[in-house]
């Protein structure tokens, strides 16, 4: 248990300065913050106004007492205030990522589905027409950019075919079907590349663990294929999907950005570049915050899943 | 290399060079009067939503979106790489603010990265280098530290700085050149890693900026008229998407081409029909290998690692199989027990176990008998024990593979017990990892041992431990062999072990077996001159110090065309070059493959 404890406290260490360096960030970038956002039109803003937004910002005080002062309000989950609405932005957070953290969870599982039974049939066939075609496909996935595969979905399921609606968002409690319903097309969109880069990994992986010595003990041991394959080879080869999925998640909480405008998903991304259009700072550092701390948090579930698939690493 | 790729990326970067002098309408001139045309004379593509031509605007964005890719992939791996280069160089505080800024980096997610800078410097082709750039950086400190620390501890650069050569020397001209590859490869998957970012970007209007031609603009703005002409937003989705896949295309064949792993053929494993007449004297002992050859087909041709090796072994019997790395005994040890990796075949021969034919048996039949009937021991305790599961787990699946309805649990404790393992409850529950290199050999005796195996293989089974758990592990098999009268095909290169435990030895050399006899025979008056010099080569407390035999063995695409020792040996006469000297009688029982064994 130790081995967990002192995982925790790296992530803790992590999340530390990730804040650190958002609130630099913010600091030092050229320019004062309130001057940037009172300029509209290239015209001089008004001295008082500045001013009065510097100290509503807290930009006034020392940078020290700002650092820490941010550091207290991010230990009590307080996030500040929306510069469009003045609305808490924790609030707008809250309501917004489990939108997104649905979208990714349902493109996970088909990724996971589709990606680790073929990655692994096709590593078996290696070299036959499965193993080329199943590649094939991969590779043209992996190709084409998350926000083309949307658009082409929309304009040919949504626009041509008529099946389902070209993007929203409903409710689950005030609509089951319709909510699914709406939830298939970005969630298809995202599942794809990820379907792609898990087949890959757990092919590369099968392959590199069928040629370990212990396979061959296996066999020795006159243990049937199928009974390797499940007890020595699976265990093994998923080791390495399993970082890869959980790092491309990660990478995911930021990229659905495209996925949620394509099919206008009211996540988290997409309040994100609402903030980042109108340049509203706290909104803009809260949501990076978020999305940082998850994906130093998923790292940590990382390691713990690798501690339950191997027993070497709780150590 | 595959050259596909490089040409379909040299075709798109000469498009979009070219772009300026081909007779194409500027990309921003509007008419608005053909607003959403379709394809004409003038306009091969058609126009766009202000009527400006997209077959222009898709080569100039093609110019755009690549010249963004690649001065970002450039500036990031000038910049990613000397973090790199200089970290793991310097050591000590440099290599930890190097480093620890790339890992804090590598915390946000790519897309956001992007943003965030977006957010503080504003949009713009002008800030959309810095920002790719950034996001790419991480990835070439990594693969240009990890090139360094590998090359810093290879003998040349520490010969170069025993020399009394600068550092900044021996970085630019030892250790840059070494991971060019890796950093080659690294540049072209952040090129197209950059493209998609960038047109991604652009197509939420935080990239380049309108009035501009790019990919990811072009689908945005074609989005509004999908309905209308849908044509207009097929293009460059089909643009973008092309000079992806070629790009990915080349990044696979650039990583190949870098790290040359040999893709061989997969091949059926065993050729039924290329099998020896069935026309051989009864067979002799437990195992009985007649004329057995490997191939192995590579992409220099078919090699023959082993060649016409006949051995038997009777029961209660050890027989060493004596050589160098590379003379093809565990490719033999493999061949018996029908487990060769599957670049290799077996191509002639017999090998029968107890009177039945192994190589006419199917998989399933192979299976039945493997682990049971033959076991075998392998070198590497701690890589051939699975990591994962616990040591009992391994142990009872041996038994209940052969045996489904054996009390698994109590004869894996009996079978710990047996092979000297202290308190096997509790360690049956151990992970390999857990255990100590002795024990886990151990605990694959007992594996090999839970089917009374009539005939056991020993690869090189002492090789990785140290002398004093060498000693226990061979008096326990010597042991356990008397004990229950297993025929012992011990494959070791070590002749010390070899005088201690076996009853005869087979001496190998580049593939065949050259001398074979009782070992107290063969080690007493070698008939053969590579026995003699292995002999020498061993050292031994009382004689004299040990000798090296010049030279190496031949490579089995390279043999010689008489004798293979031939260059080597010390006895050499013309005859030995002219043809393959056949395995001659000494005595009966004792037979060496020297042509001049009478007078060396």
């Amino acid at each position: 248990m130790a081995w967990l404890a002192r995982r925790f406290g790296i992530s803790f260490v992590l999340i530390w300065v990730v804040a650190s360096i958002v609130f630099l960030a913010i600091r030092f970038v050229p320019g004062d913050p309130a001057e940037l956002l009172l300029s509209q039109g290239g015209a001089a803003p008004d001295p008082g106004a500045v001013a009065e937004l510097r100290e509503q910002l807290g930009l006034d005080r020392p940078v020290w007492s700002q650092y820490l002062g941010d550091l207290w309000r991010l230990a009590h989950f307080d996030l500040g205030r929306s510069m469009q609405d003045d609305s808490p932005v924790v609030e707008a957070i809250s309501r917004r990522l489990p939108r997104t953290l649905e979208l990714i969870a349902a493109a996970a599982l088909m990724a996971v589905l589709i990606g680790i039974p073929a990655g692994t049939a096709a590593a078996l066939r290696r070299g036959r027409l499965f193993d080329r075609l199943a590649s094939a496909i991969a590779a043209l996935a992996l190709a084409v950019p998350i926000f083309v595969v949307g658009t082409l979905m929309v304009m040919l399921f949504a626009q041509t075919l008529r099946w389902v609606p070209a993007g929203g968002y409903v409710a689950l409690a005030r609509d089951p079907a319709q909510h699914l319903l709406l939830l298939a097309m970005p969630a298809v969109t995202i599942g794809l590349g990820l379907a792609a880069v898990v087949f890959r990994m757990t092919r590369a992986a099968v392959l590199d663990v069928m040629l370990r010595d212990y396979i061959r003990t296996a066999h020795a041991k006159g243990v049937a294929p199928s009974r390797v394959l499940r007890h020595h080879v699976v265990r093994n080869a998923l080791m390495p999907v399993v970082t890869v999925l959980a790092l491309h998640m990660g990478t995911l909480l930021g990229g659905t950005v495209l996925v949620e405008y394509v099919f206008n998903w009211p996540g988290l991304s997409g309040l994100l570049v609402s903030a980042v259009n109108a340049r509203d700072y706290p909104e803009v550092v809260g949501i990076v915050l978020v999305i940082s701390i998850l994906f130093v948090g998923l790292n940590l579930l990382v390691d713990i899943i690798y501690g339950l698939i191997d027993p070497r690493v709780r150590r | 290399m595959n050259r596909a790729p490089i040409y379909g990326v040299a075709i798109i970067a000469a498009l979009a060079l070219a772009v300026p002098l081909l007779p194409l309408p500027a990309p921003v001139s509007m008419d608005v009067a053909h607003r959403l045309a379709g394809p004409s004379a003038q306009h091969w593509l058609g126009q766009d939503e202000f009527g400006r031509d997209v077959l222009s605007r898709l080569l100039w964005g093609a110019r755009v979106s690549l010249s963004v890719a690649l001065f970002s992939a450039a500036i990031a791996c000038i910049v990613g790489t000397a973090f790199g280069v200089l970290g793991g160089f310097l050591r000590g505080i440099v290599e930890i603010l190097t480093l620890r800024a790339v890992d804090v980096l590598l915390c946000f997610p790519p897309l956001l990265l992007a943003l965030l800078v977006v957010t503080l410097a504003g949009p713009g082709a002008t800030t959309l280098v810095p920002v790719l750039a950034l996001v790419y950086l991480p990835g070439f400190t990594r693969v240009a530290y990890a090139g360094v620390l590998t090359a810093r501890s290879q003998d040349y650069v520490e010969a170069m700085r025993v020399l009394g050569a600068g550092r900044l020397r021996i970085m630019l001209r030892t250790i840059l050149p070494n991971i060019g590859g890796p950093v080659l490869v690294q540049i072209s998957l952040s090129t197209a890693s950059a493209v998609v970012l960038e047109s991604g970007l652009s197509f939420l209007g935080l990239g380049v900026v309108p009035p501009a031609p790019s990919w990811g603009l072009m689908i945005g703005a074609a989005r509004a008229t999908m309905v209308q002409a849908p044509l207009l937003l097929l293009w460059p989705c089909l643009a973008l998407t092309v000079t992806i896949l070629a790009m990915n295309a080349l990044c696979d064949a650039l990583r190949d081409a870098v790290d040359p792993h040999p893709a061989w053929k997969p091949r059926l494993r065993r050729t039924v029909d290329a099998l020896a007449p069935g026309l051989l004297p009864a067979p002799a002992g437990v195992l009985d290998v007649r004329d057995l050859t490997v191939a192995i087909d590579t992409p220099l041709g078919t090699i023959h690692p082993v060649r016409n090796i006949s051995l038997y072994v009777e029961a209660g019997e050890t027989l060493a199989l004596v050589g160098e790395s590379g003379s093809g005994k565990s490719m033999t040890s493999l061949a018996i027990s029908g487990l060769l990796p599957q670049a290799a075949r077996i191509s002639s021969g017999t090998i029968r176990l107890s009177g039945t034919d192994l190589l006419r048996l199917l998989e399933p039949a192979l299976r039945a008998i493997r682990g049971a009937a033959a076991a075998m021991i392998f070198q590497d305790p701690s890589s051939s024990l699975n990591p994962v599961h616990r040591i009992g787990a391994q142990i009872a699946e041996a038994i209940r593979a052969h045996r489904p309805n054996a009390d698994a649990a109590a004869e894996t404790l009996s079978l710990l017990r047996r092979v000297g393992i202290p308190d096997p409850e509790r360690r049956a529950r151990a992970y390999p990892h857990e255990l100590s290199g002795g024990m886990r050999q151990r605990v694959m005796i007992a594996i090999a041992i839970a089917n009374a195996p009539s005939l056991l293989i020993a690869d090189e089974p002492t090789t990785a431990l140290d002398v004093t758990i060498q000693a226990q592990i061979l008096t326990l098999l010597a042991d356990l062999q008397r004990e229950r009268g297993i025929a012992l095909l011990f494959i070791t290169h070590s002749l010390p072990v070899v005088a201690e435990i076996a009853d005869r030895v087979a001496v190998m050399y580049a593939g065949e077996i050259v001398e074979t006899g009782r070992t107290a025979d063969v080690f007493g008056a070698p008939k053969h001159p590579y026995t003699a010099a292995l002999l020498k080569s061993a050292p031994d407390e009382d004689g004299p110090p040990p000798e090296g035999i010049p030279g190496i063995v031949p490579a089995p695409h390279a043999l010689p065309p008489g004798c293979t020792f031939a260059p080597r040996c010390t006895h050499r006469t013309p005859d030995c070059d002219i043809a393959r000297p056949p395995l001659a009688d000494v005595e009966p029982g004792w037979q060496t493959r020297c042509v001049r064994w009478r007078t060396v």
